[in-house]
């Protein structure tokens, strides 16, 4: 019997196919559409779910249900003696929790192990991808879930909305976003970091939030995540790339990303479903992952 | 027969005339302006600023000795300055008074010793000096002084400063080539050259009414003032008493009595009864009211008040009590201001998180004391100012260099939309300083154009504008003129972007435009460019029919 299984959900921005070529699971996250339910890459594409969108649907997210996580755990714990669950984060939705809880239960306790790290989107890819090293280095499911929890503050991401417009729609505006001003049209500049999803700063222009969301990049690089690299040095951080809908405006952001930090790596995707849907098409993101 | 000194009585009556004589001479100065805009206004700036010194120096009376005439004109002119120019003069007379305070009397060498001192205040309170200006013409004027200072006459000394003091201001032209395509002299050294021409008239004796035009100032000081404001009473001491009769008091007495009063006086009131009188009046010297009185009988409920002081301890206790209500809550970390005129404008930046808007711009140049009690008003650590007009960059640089309890940020916007974009880039979690650099680095990437019409003919630029053509003008000069206001926005826009890469062109149509026809320009911009987002705003704006920013 293998040792530890790695599961995350359709946050992550894992698709099922790079699920099974990465060798984990995947679970897909429902979503309401005009009181429709869609399970994200199963029944719903990116583009579907745009065309959804942008036509005024209502559309809402939901957690995946117990049954649907639980039975996952079940027949993985046939195959593996352990599972390690990386779900978005416990402060954009109730998932994290209600999986923390499951797993107390008796037939899952000891075996299925939960983290809450506090990750979404490109950075929950890469504390997958991190699992998955520390399972083929020999790491236990309880070891996997303590080393990640112990990074969680490692990572930021900065995303600029190309409009308020859904952030609004979707009453999911903090005090901080609301007073950022409704006369001008602008480009505000979200951050996640840990549990929040604040507003952080704004832009009139797509060039002026990429430079905001750059130079705040590098600040946390500098500040709290030991400093640039030098020259040929290898940097300490990784960095991420995610968009909503925009690929050609995700393919410039990253050319400039790279010039800007050259010898880092950079990952790109597109921006998972659930922040997709609250923030609207265009919305281009900048993340930046400590290594562990 | 000449007197080779100059007194600080001398001095003080001196310095009004020069104040006065700059007033007399303002709109000639207005209209040397090189821009033809309907606001183009050293000639006020300079004079709203020489005024706040002279209100001062008023207020010191008849007898005033040099140190405190030093600290008037300089704490004078410091706050009250507006404009380049103003607070280039006010500096002019800081340096000026620092030597003077020292001395107890001024002859050649302390008047050549002083100028000097000006001349170094002045070029260095600007961070890149331009020759050609008033700091050229007062140069030239230094320099002479200290060629004659060994010189023994008092009067030809100055003649000779004034008349070379003009000679250089007549070559202005030849150091900066937009005065001379516009063929005029610069401004700011004709406005320095009245100040010193009324004060040797003053010298001479000539006379010169001093009686100043209130109107000009009264709506540009807005603040209070304590010395400004007890210049106003003329007359010091409120005066009371009662006369007990010892001999009779018909109506020839009253009329006589009430008579001298109004000699020594106003605000009289004189009430006979039977046997008493009842006296009030405002005078400089209550002793000669109750010598007079004496002569109808004994006094009795005696009550003599100063005013004056009586005034500034009112205006104290109001200072402390407006100070008293800001510090009450807790500073916040970050307060912005912002120099705006127009409704939408004001409504624009207050939405983007603009505490307090000192109303104002081309049209009205907010003075350093306007700034500052902007500053005061803000409860916040660091302060940033957002000037959003060439011209009133320099005042905020001197209000910022009076503040010691807060940290202010002066970002040299030099027009709305640079002050729009600034606030708009400020980000919370970074330092006063990272976002000082984020904004002055973001403030050059937009382009601006403000359209207006021309108050006169002149060439600018290589172009000829007729009074009353529509001119469209960017960041550095005349972009488009002719006689249609939207022809002329759109041929403006068109040279302002030419063949530069924008995202998003903002468009704050003013008080003059109607909403049709500002859509209507907003339409045709966005046939222009395409690929670009067009923004249009009601900014309310008076005199500038559009102001335009591309980014």
């Amino acid at each position: 019997m293998k040792k530890v299984a790695i599961m995350t959900d359709s946050n992550s921005g894992i698709t099922q196919k790079q699920g099974e070529e990465m060798g984990i699971t995947v679970l897909p996250m429902p979503f309401m559409i005009n009181e429709e339910t869609f399970f994200e890459d199963i029944s719903l594409t990116q583009e579907g779910f745009y065309e959804k969108l942008e036509t005024g649907a209502e559309i809402s997210t939901s957690q995946p249900s117990p049954d649907s996580v639980m039975d996952l755990w079940r027949g993985l714990l046939k195959e593996y003696e352990e599972v390690v669950h990386i779900p978005m984060s416990s402060g954009l939705s109730g998932s994290c929790q209600t999986a923390l809880m499951l797993s107390e239960e008796e037939e899952f306790a000891g075996k299925v192990y939960v983290v809450n790290n506090q990750r979404i989107s490109v950075t929950q890819r890469q504390s997958v991808l991190d699992a998955i090293r520390l399972s083929e280095e020999g790491k236990t499911g309880k070891e996997i879930k303590e080393i990640l929890e112990g990074d969680k503050f490692n990572s930021s991401i900065y995303i600029m909305l190309d409009t308020l417009y859904y952030l609004k729609k979707g009453g999911r505006i903090t005090p901080a976003a609301a007073a950022l001003g409704t006369l001008l049209k602008l480009k505000p500049v979200l951050q996640i970091q840990g549990e929040k999803l604040d507003a952080f700063a704004k832009a009139r222009t797509k060039n002026q939030g990429k430079s905001i969301m750059m130079t705040a990049i590098e600040n946390d690089i500098k500040s709290r995540f030991g400093g640039l690299a030098e020259e040929g040095q290898e940097p300490g951080v990784r960095l991420q790339i995610a968009y909503t809908k925009d690929l050609e405006a995700a393919r410039l952001l990253k050319e400039e990303l790279a010039e800007k930090f050259p010898g880092y790596e950079i990952h790109m995707d597109p921006l998972s479903l659930s922040i997709a849907c609250h923030i609207g098409p265009g919305a281009l993101a900048i993340a930046v992952t400590k290594k562990l | 027969m000449a007197v080779n000194t100059i007194d600080a009585k001398m001095l003080s009556h001196m310095f009004l005339a020069g104040a006065k004589n700059l007033e007399v001479k303002k709109e000639y100065i207005n209209e040397l302006n090189v821009f033809p805009v309907p606001d183009g206004d050293t000639g006020t700036n300079m004079t709203l600023t020489i005024m706040s010194a002279a209100k001062e120096v008023a207020a010191l009376g008849d007898t005033p000795d040099l140190k405190q005439l030093a600290k008037a004109i300089s704490s004078g002119s410091l706050r009250g300055a507006r404009g380049n120019s103003g607070v280039i003069l006010s500096q002019l007379f800081r340096g000026f008074s620092k030597v003077i305070g020292e001395q107890e009397m001024l002859d050649i060498e302390t008047l050549s010793k002083a100028m000097e001192k000006a001349v170094e205040s002045a070029y260095k309170a600007v961070m890149k000096p331009k020759e050609g200006t008033i700091l050229t013409v007062a140069k030239g004027i230094s320099q002479k002084a200290k060629e004659l200072e060994n010189t023994d006459d008092l009067d030809s000394f100055m003649e000779a400063v004034i008349a070379y003091g003009e000679e250089v201001l007549a070559k202005t032209p030849e150091m900066l080539p937009v005065l001379k395509q516009a063929g005029v002299v610069d401004s700011g050294g004709q406005g320095l050259i009245e100040v010193l021409k009324g004060c040797l008239m003053a010298y001479r004796g000539e006379e010169i009414d001093l009686s100043f035009d209130v109107e000009a100032t009264s709506k540009a000081v807005n603040v209070d003032s304590l010395a400004a404001d007890t210049a106003h009473i003329k007359f010091g001491y409120c005066t009371e008493f009662i006369i007990m009769l010892s001999k009779t008091f018909n109506i020839k007495h009253e009329m006589d009595f009430k008579a001298f009063l109004e000699s020594i006086g106003d605000s009289i009131v004189v009430v006979a009864d039977d046997d008493i009188v009842k006296v009030h009046v405002h005078t400089n010297d209550p002793g000669l009211a109750i010598q007079r009185a004496l002569k109808y009988g004994a006094l009795s409920n005696m009550k003599i008040d100063n005013m004056r002081l009586e005034h500034q301890e009112k205006l104290f206790k109001e200072e402390e009590k407006k100070q008293a209500a800001v510090k009450e809550e807790p500073p916040k970390d970050t307060g912005f201001i912002s120099v705006s005129i127009g409704e939408g404008l004001n409504e624009i930046l207050t939405d983007l998180g603009v505490d307090v808007i000192i109303e104002g711009g081309q049209t009205m140049n907010p003075s350093t004391e306007d700034i500052l009690s902007a500053i005061e008003q803000v409860n916040a650590k660091n302060v940033f100012i957002f000037p959003n007009n060439k011209n009133i960059i320099l005042a905020a640089n001197q209000a910022q260099s009076l503040v010691e309890d807060k940290n202010v940020i002066v970002i040299p916007t030099k027009n709305i939309p640079q002050g729009i974009t600034a606030i708009i880039n400020y980000v919370p979690d970074l330092s006063a300083e990272e976002n000082e650099q984020n904004m002055l680095a973001e403030i050059c990437n937009v382009k601006t154009g403000q359209v207006t019409y021309a108050v006169r003919d002149t060439v600018i630029d290589e172009k000829t504008i007729r009074e009353n053509d529509i001119m469209g003008i960017g960041d550095h000069g005349i972009l488009a003129v002719g006689k249609d206001i939207a022809e002329t926005t759109i041929e403006m826009v068109e040279e302002m972007i030419g063949d530069d890469e924008v995202e998003l062109i903002s468009i704050y149509y003013g008080q003059d435009v109607k909403e049709e026809e500002a859509k209507k320009v907003g339409a045709e911009i966005e046939k222009l460019y395409s690929e670009c987002d067009v923004e249009l705003q009601f900014g309310g704006q008076p005199i500038y029919y559009y102001v335009i920013s591309a980014e």
